[in-house]
């Protein structure tokens, strides 16, 4: 019998090189992904700087979470920038596990980037990592991140303007008085931020709030119909629901969807995607309203942001990318179907004038 | 730290069977030290591949990393030990990461009181588990499984559904009163001879629950039960006390865990501790194999662990998006049973 095992303990050990030239031709690939190609890149005429103008930078991405359609489409845009500068950006995602982010940061740290950018996060949790990158001369951009560091340059869409975008349409279509949802979750800046513009909203316009839910987790969307559906079960007579986010949103419209509620119930998003213009588009869709940026333009900027810290031409410690209000009647009448299209009809939302310099190809349209 | 690892558990390993041909032992060789090859060799290819990787930062960071993971791989081995399992291990360290933050941040305590109460929480959360098991009698994948949803369904209640952060507004209109001290934050964040606190506690909790089920002879019961029951039973073992202590002390092991997630996240964080159930499983089901025995053990639990440790920042490092590293992740576990059992059972065959 024995000798009948040895090829089995053979195939074992081959099974173990196998898996592992896998891992060794795949990293090529994966590392030089390429990512969002429909950005077409404004070619670089200026000389570049230092450290750009001897071969390639390294740069750590380090992101809370890069599921979702909108965090898809930022690190695509990021991706593509990275690549148009020269810039070998390596991607840590912590897939919303916090304590993940904060080892991943450490990592980052250690692996020799020259700068790091820290795409969302707890403050309490990356604080302490982000002050140990500035210690060690690491340049630290982060986007949606509160931070107290000095030396960090802090990135964000314009949160307060989003929301404002998106309420001020609410306000014209409920009136005064309204009895309201709000699904929304604390402890994350930019939704913290939406939730004291929407409280204050509340108040000046004498809005009832009957109930608040709202959980985060990796697929967002889905776990968040039982919990709105549980609510409008309950209070199925209110009129509109804010979803400051738009996972929240496509869950939120789910529920009003599966309480058959579409024709009553008004839902007001924030950010925008290409399956979030899909969602607001479809026939019978509730989700009337949203504001955002274009993901894709932020990720990209937020790249080139660091870039010129990179470079010491940046001169400032934050940069904001403004919000634009989208309804869904705009984009119905203008038969958007994609961000492609919605690009060229609110010009706006190319941020192709925030941080950039002539020694920059510049992804943005 | 892997050599060290795989030596230590050299010592214990039970005498091999007399070979006298070639071919068996090479086959045994295969199973006893496949697995340590495999760690080791990626270990190798990373180290020369990546400078980074070789640095003594990232490799202290990749065993902070796993040491939640392996805690509560700890704990998963101590009841798969009795011929169990707990699946309830990620939830109660989310349970962790919520009572300290209620504990600190709500209730304006000091760290230590944190740290009493989420221990206890860890100790009712595996006492229920036994409860349920030993006295009503349910299968433990079962039992465990109700007991996850029913913990992650308490800690929400526990904060209204909110992740609890310092200086928040509080259901009742009042700030939060408190935050997470410094000396709680210590647990994950400070270090002892440059050697981070978790990575101090898992190795401390290693050797601790290698003393105890390897060289104690509680430890041996708990394997004779896992074994055999009735046999334990009609030996005079009381079988169900000793399952029970199991489960508890995989609460307690899991809770310890979370006291690290606490530290390192820095405040409430509701979906803390879920993705550590299956890490913690996969760390218990991999040691299964390590050195060939097929049965839980507290050194294979650990290597398991940082093996897993190593893949998950080597490829990081190599620049793989953590989608592929899941099917790496899983492939490596998968190779490992291969080891443990294809392998084990046609040698006994």
């Amino acid at each position: 019998m024995p000798r009948t095992r040895l090829p089995l303990a053979a195939l074992s050990l081959a099974s173990v090189s196998a898996l592992f030239l896998a891992g060794c031709s795949q990293s090529t690939n994966a590392s030089k992904d390429t990512g969002d190609t429909a950005a077409s890149a404004s070619a670089a005429t200026g000389t570049k700087p230092a450290p750009f103008d001897k071969g390639t930078v390294k740069v750590a991405l380090v992101r809370q979470s890069g599921a979702g359609d909108y965090f898809e489409q930022w690190g695509n845009g990021a991706k593509a920038q990275a690549k148009a500068l020269g810039i070998d950006l390596t991607v840590y995602d912590a897939q919303a596990d916090n304590a993940k982010q904060a080892t991943d940061l450490s990592s980052a740290i250690n692996s020799g980037a020259q700068a790091i950018i820290v795409d969302h996060g707890f403050p309490s949790t990356i604080q302490p990592e982000i002050d140990k990158a500035v210690k060690k001369g690491v340049k630290v951009v982060v986007y949606d991140v509160e931070t107290a560091t000095k030396g960090v340059v802090s990135t964000k869409q314009d949160d307060a303007s989003m929301a404002q975008a998106v309420l001020d349409v609410m306000a014209t279509e409920l009136g005064k008085n309204a009895k309201v949802g709000y699904v929304n979750v604390a402890g994350y800046a930019a939704l913290d931020k939406r939730d004291s513009v929407w409280k204050s909203t509340v108040d000046a316009n004498g809005w009832k709030q009957a109930f608040k839910v709202g959980k985060v987790t990796d697929s967002t969307a889905t776990d968040n119909v039982p919990l709105v559906s549980a609510a409008l079960t309950q209070h199925s007579d209110v009129t509109g629901i804010f979803a400051p986010y738009d996972e929240l949103a496509k869950g939120t419209v789910l529920a009003v969807q599966n309480k058959k509620l579409q024709d009553k119930v008004k839902v007001f998003g924030a950010d925008v995607s290409n399956a979030d213009i899909q969602n607001m588009t479809a026939s019978g869709s509730p989700w009337v309203a949203t504001a955002g940026t274009d993901p894709s333009a932020v990720g990209a900027a937020v790249v080139r942001t660091a870039a010129l810290e990179l470079a010491g031409r940046l001169n400032k410690t934050s940069v904001e990318f403004p919000a634009v209000a989208i309804t869904q009647a705009f984009l119905k009448s203008k038969n958007i179907q994609n961000m492609d299209q919605l690009r060229t009809a609110l010009p706006a939302l190319n941020l192709s004038q925030v941080s950039t310099a002539d020694w920059i190809a510049n992804v943005a349209h | 730290m892997t050599t060290s690892q795989s030596a230590a558990p050299a010592k214990t390993a039970t005498p091999s069977t007399p070979v006298a041909a070639a071919g068996p032992r090479v086959q045994n060789a295969v199973i006893k030290y496949g697995f340590i090859f495999v760690t080791v060799t990626l270990f190798t290819y990373f180290a020369l591949s990546e400078p980074s990787f070789r640095d003594s930062a990232t490799l202290l960071d990749t065993l902070r990393y796993v040491s939640v993971a392996a805690i509560l791989g700890l704990g998963v081995t101590l009841t798969m030990a009795v011929g169990g399992m707990d699946m309830s291990v990620g939830a109660v360290a989310g349970l962790g990461v919520t009572v300290a933050a209620k504990t600190m941040v709500t209730y304006n305590q000091v760290g230590v009181v944190a740290i009493i109460a989420v221990i206890v929480a860890g100790a009712l959360a595996g006492l229920l588990n036994a409860l349920l098991i030993v006295v009503l009698k349910i299968p433990d994948m079962l039992a465990t499984l109700g007991t996850m949803f029913v913990i992650q369904g308490t800690k929400l209640i526990l904060v209204d559904g909110q992740s609890i952060t310092p200086g928040m507004t509080q259901s009742d209109g009042t700030t939060a009163p408190g935050r997470f001290t410094d000396g709680f934050l210590r647990i994950d964040r400070g270090s002892i001879l440059g050697i981070p606190i978790s990575v101090v506690i898992f190795g401390a909790l290693t050797v601790v629950a290698w003393i105890f089920l390897a060289r104690t002879r509680w430890g041996r019961v708990l394997y004779a039960i896992g074994a055999n029951p009735e046999a334990s039973r009609l030996a005079g073992i009381r079988v169900g006390a000793y399952r029970a202590l199991a489960y508890v002390l995989s609460g307690v092991l899991a809770s310890t865990g979370g006291l690290i997630l606490a530290a390192r996240i820095g405040q409430g964080d509701v979906s803390a501790g879920t993705s550590q159930l299956l890490e913690a499983v996969a760390v218990a089901l991999v040691g299964t194999s390590v050195l060939g025995r097929g049965r839980p053990n507290v050194w294979g639990s650990a290597l398991g662990a940082v093996l897993i440790g190593i893949i998950t920042t080597g490829l990081t490092i190599k620049g793989l998006p953590y989608y592929t590293q899941d099917v790496v992740e899983g492939a490596v576990l998968i190779l490992a049973l291969v080891f443990s059992f294809t392998l084990s059972k046609r040698r006994t065959a």
